[in-house]
């Protein structure tokens, strides 16, 4: 099969510069809606997804599996698990046990302020930083017990809606009446702490009036696994306990997020419909402008496949360099953008699966919105298409 | 304007060329869709958060407190709040929700005095199936709002679980109002202890009328002074105003959508402007052949425009009543904190999307009709 030289298509493209500008800017735009819904989707699903490994169990009040934020349980469930679950990991004797309270709170930036900001605290004991690795802190110091103060997440300025500068260190922020200090700055990247302010644990019980109460104890496993925190559950009725692994929790998290997903995901394919209709009206306009070229090429002994052929390489090099501007663009513009959902915020993410989809999408819309046109120009016979004025 | 009789001609240009109209149509039927449906839930934020002269109920809520887990206001307060000038009734409230995060598959519980319920919220709610008798009688009773029963898939008579605790369905209503549709009421003393933690003579909120509208930042002021330095110190707001401030997130991102309506607008704009283009390159000679025939310009460029009109009103037409119609049949909520915020359609927004395309097709249509209006006819029979 004799084929079309390729700079044939590529000169084609030059003919009518307004419309390849119009097929560039089109497919930039469709490719950049599913890099934005795709970015949008993996975001979420890495914040929600535990990395590295899945040795966390979060034990908490039986009930409340779906959101640790409703749990209630005795703070002394901390001791009574490191003594009776064998496994628990430690270094150089201190378990690796973390009672936490996880609590969504209004702050405000002064006493005076009508501004409100919800946040999502979480009252922690230096354990906690054993248990979670991934926490790391870039500015400042933790917050020292008793002294009411707070260290926030890199993400937390987004959670809250305020300047960044607004949560730098040594600016205060008031909770419950009172005047918190921010001592230091931490990021656990692609994970929800990423957007938590982290207080003592004794301060926020004082303030919140709990008692001797937590949410949850998180403790990390070694040689145990999650069937034996169980056991010791169902063992202490009185306690009203379930244990879930952190992993688990988390992945139904994320399929309680699955309607929000689909929305955008269907916001993002409407649209990129609705631009395929626009492009097929301008396609159809094209090719019917060119039967006559078409009928001559087969007059000159290329085969309808040849033609197709060509036809979709001219449509791919327009695509692709449209998805390629908007791919550039998005990994400038939006790749690491932060954004603001309840009780959290997580980053855009345009890894290589992403980017992948997007151009294919492209890829897609340059195939199918060529076929069409090009089959209907195709099926004339030679002499009716040479006929065509 | 174009008289009646040119009509037919501007219909059969429309259907001349099928496979370019179909096209338009669906592009405009699909940008006016999603037009259709953010208008929808803009004006379901509106609905629950605008306040009007009306409004007569306050919320009184825990102060600096978000989800209703942390709302823990002692039942006593009751008491307190009836004798402040200017309140009518106080209704304690308990709220359990499955996740205090938005999403929209939320289970809410309410957990209301029967006495209460049966005075205040029963004579708004319309019963679908099940007794009133029967929620009183059972202690573990729920009556669940029919757009919650339609998504889990319950009846009278089942048994369901969600944030930890088991209910049994008695009855299922419908309201107007979303915040009803979208809750299981239960019994207060229940919740109280079914929720655990010590939450017995805990309230999540008191919803308060107030005996006169125009009083009800006085009144909100007041019950916030009594209780300013007390264990649980209050936050009262109007209740349109606490959904709005609980809501935040979601009014936010429908907001955020209004810009996602415009750009439907914009590409509807382009579409018609498109297929116009496209239609007069094509007919260049025949709009030439029309004005021989004594067609004067200006109306040869009101049959475009009339074109422009018909393709965006046909595509904005189906659209936007799929959308509308696909609305009303999923009723659709978005649920956060403890509140529904459901999608709202409306006949009015059929309308307006009508509204708008027309506008927009006749917009399109304009630049091309004055160009083709203005070609002298030996050009025309040149050009081609």
């Amino acid at each position: 099969m004799k084929l079309l030289p390729f700079d044939y298509a590529v000169r084609n493209l030059g003919r009518s510069p307004m419309r390849l500008a119009a097929s560039v800017a089109g497919s930039a735009l469709v490719v950049g809606l599913v890099l934005a819904a795709g970015g949008f989707v993996r975001g979420m699903e890495k914040s929600l997804t535990v990395q590295g490994g899945h040795d966390n169990v979060i034990i908490l009040g039986a009930g409340s599996e779906e959101s640790i934020e409703r749990s209630q349980i005795s703070g002394g469930v901390a001791t009574l698990v490191t003594g009776a679950v064998p496994g628990i990991r430690s270094r150089l004797g201190v378990p690796y046990v973390s009672p936490e309270v996880h609590m969504a709170a209004v702050l405000k930036p002064d006493r005076d302020s009508t501004a409100e900001w919800t946040a999502v605290l979480r009252g922690v004991t230096p354990t906690a930083f054993l248990v979670h690795p991934q926490v790391r802190i870039i500015e400042g110091r933790p917050p020292t017990p008793g002294q009411y103060e707070m260290m926030v997440g890199r993400l937390a300025a987004v959670r809250l809606g305020a300047a960044a500068d607004q949560l730098a260190l040594g600016r205060t922020l008031w909770f419950d009446n009172r005047a918190w200090t921010i001592t230091g700055r931490f990021e656990a990247p692609n994970t929800v702490m990423d957007a938590e302010i982290w207080t003592p644990l004794n301060d926020l019980q004082i303030a919140t009036k709990r008692d001797t109460t937590v949410s949850c104890v998180i403790v990390t496993l070694d040689d145990a696994d999650v069937g034996d925190v169980a056991a010791f559950c169902a063992q202490r009725l009185d306690l009203e306990l379930a244990a879930i692994g952190e992993a688990e929790y988390y992945a139904s998290l994320l399929r309680f997020y699955r309607p929000v997903r689909a929305m955008v995901w269907v916001t993002a394919v409407l649209i990129a419909v609705g631009g395929l209709f626009g492009g097929l009206n301008t396609m159809y306009a094209a090719f019917a402008a060119r039967v006559r070229e078409l009928g001559a090429l087969q007059t000159l002994g290329f085969s309808r496949l040849s033609i197709v052929i060509s036809f979709l390489q001219e449509s791919l090099l327009a695509t692709a360099c449209g998805g390629l501007l908007a791919a550039t663009l998005a990994l400038l513009l939006l790749d690491g953008l932060a954004v603001r959902i309840s009780m959290g915020a997580f980053a855009l993410t345009l890894d290589d699966a992403v980017l992948t989809m997007g151009l294919a999408a492209g890829a897609g819309l340059a195939v199918v919105g060529v076929l069409p046109p090009l089959y209907r120009c195709l099926r004339l016979p030679i002499v009716e298409a040479l006929r065509t004025a | 304007m174009l008289t009646p009789r040119f009509i037919p001609l501007i219909l059969k240009q429309v259907y001349r060329h099928r496979t370019r109209s179909i096209l338009t149509f669906a592009g405009v039927a699909v940008a006016m869709f999603l037009f259709s449906a953010v208008q929808a839930m803009q004006s379901g934020v509106e609905r629950a958060t605008r306040q009007n002269a009306e409004d007569t109920t306050l919320v009184v809520y825990r102060k600096d407190r978000y989800c209703p887990f942390a709302s823990r206001i002692p039942q006593s307060y009751e008491a307190k709040i009836e004798r402040i000038p200017g309140v009518a009734a106080v209704v304690p409230i308990k709220i359990v929700v499955s996740n205090c995060r938005t999403s929209l598959d939320v289970v809410t519980f309410r957990g209301v005095p029967k006495d209460a319920f049966l005075e205040a919220f029963a004579p708004g709610f319309r019963l679908l199936s099940g007794s009133l008798i029967d929620w009183e009688r059972r202690g573990d009773a729920a009556l669940l709002g029919d757009t919650l029963a339609k998504r889990r898939g319950l009846k009278v008579g089942d048994r369901f679980q969600a944030a930890g605790i088991t209910v049994y369905v008695a009855g299922v209503m419908h309201s107007d109002e979303a915040q009803h549709e979208n809750v299981a009421y239960v019994h207060l003393d229940f919740l109280q202890f079914a929720a655990g933690s010590r939450s017995g003579g805990i309230v999540t909120q008191f919803n308060v009328k107030v005996t006169d509208p125009a009083r009800l930042e006085e009144v909100a002021a007041a019950i916030d002074a009594e209780f300013a330095a007390d264990q649980e110190p209050t936050q009262t707001s109007p209740e349109k105003a606490f959904v709005a401030r609980a809501a935040a997130d979601v009014v936010e991102i429908v907001g955020f959508m209004r810009w996602l309506g415009l750009g439907c607008l914009l590409a509807v704009l382009a579409l018609i402007a498109n297929a116009i283009v496209l239609s007069v390159q094509d007919r260049i000679r025949e709009h030439a052949v029309l004005q021989t025939l004594g067609y004067r310009g200006h109306l040869i460029a009101r049959l475009i425009v009339g074109e422009g009109l018909v393709l965006s009103l046909g595509g904005a037409m189906l659209g936007s009543l799929l959308a509308l119609g696909l609305m009303s049949y999923g009723r659709f909520a978005l649920s956060v904190d403890g509140l529904s915020i459901a999608v709202h359609p409306q006949v009015s927004q059929f309308v307006q999307a009508l509204v708008a395309a027309g506008l927009l097709g006749i917009l399109a249509g304009l630049a091309p009709a004055w160009q083709a209006a203005r070609r002298e006819i030996v050009t025309c029979f040149r050009a081609v």
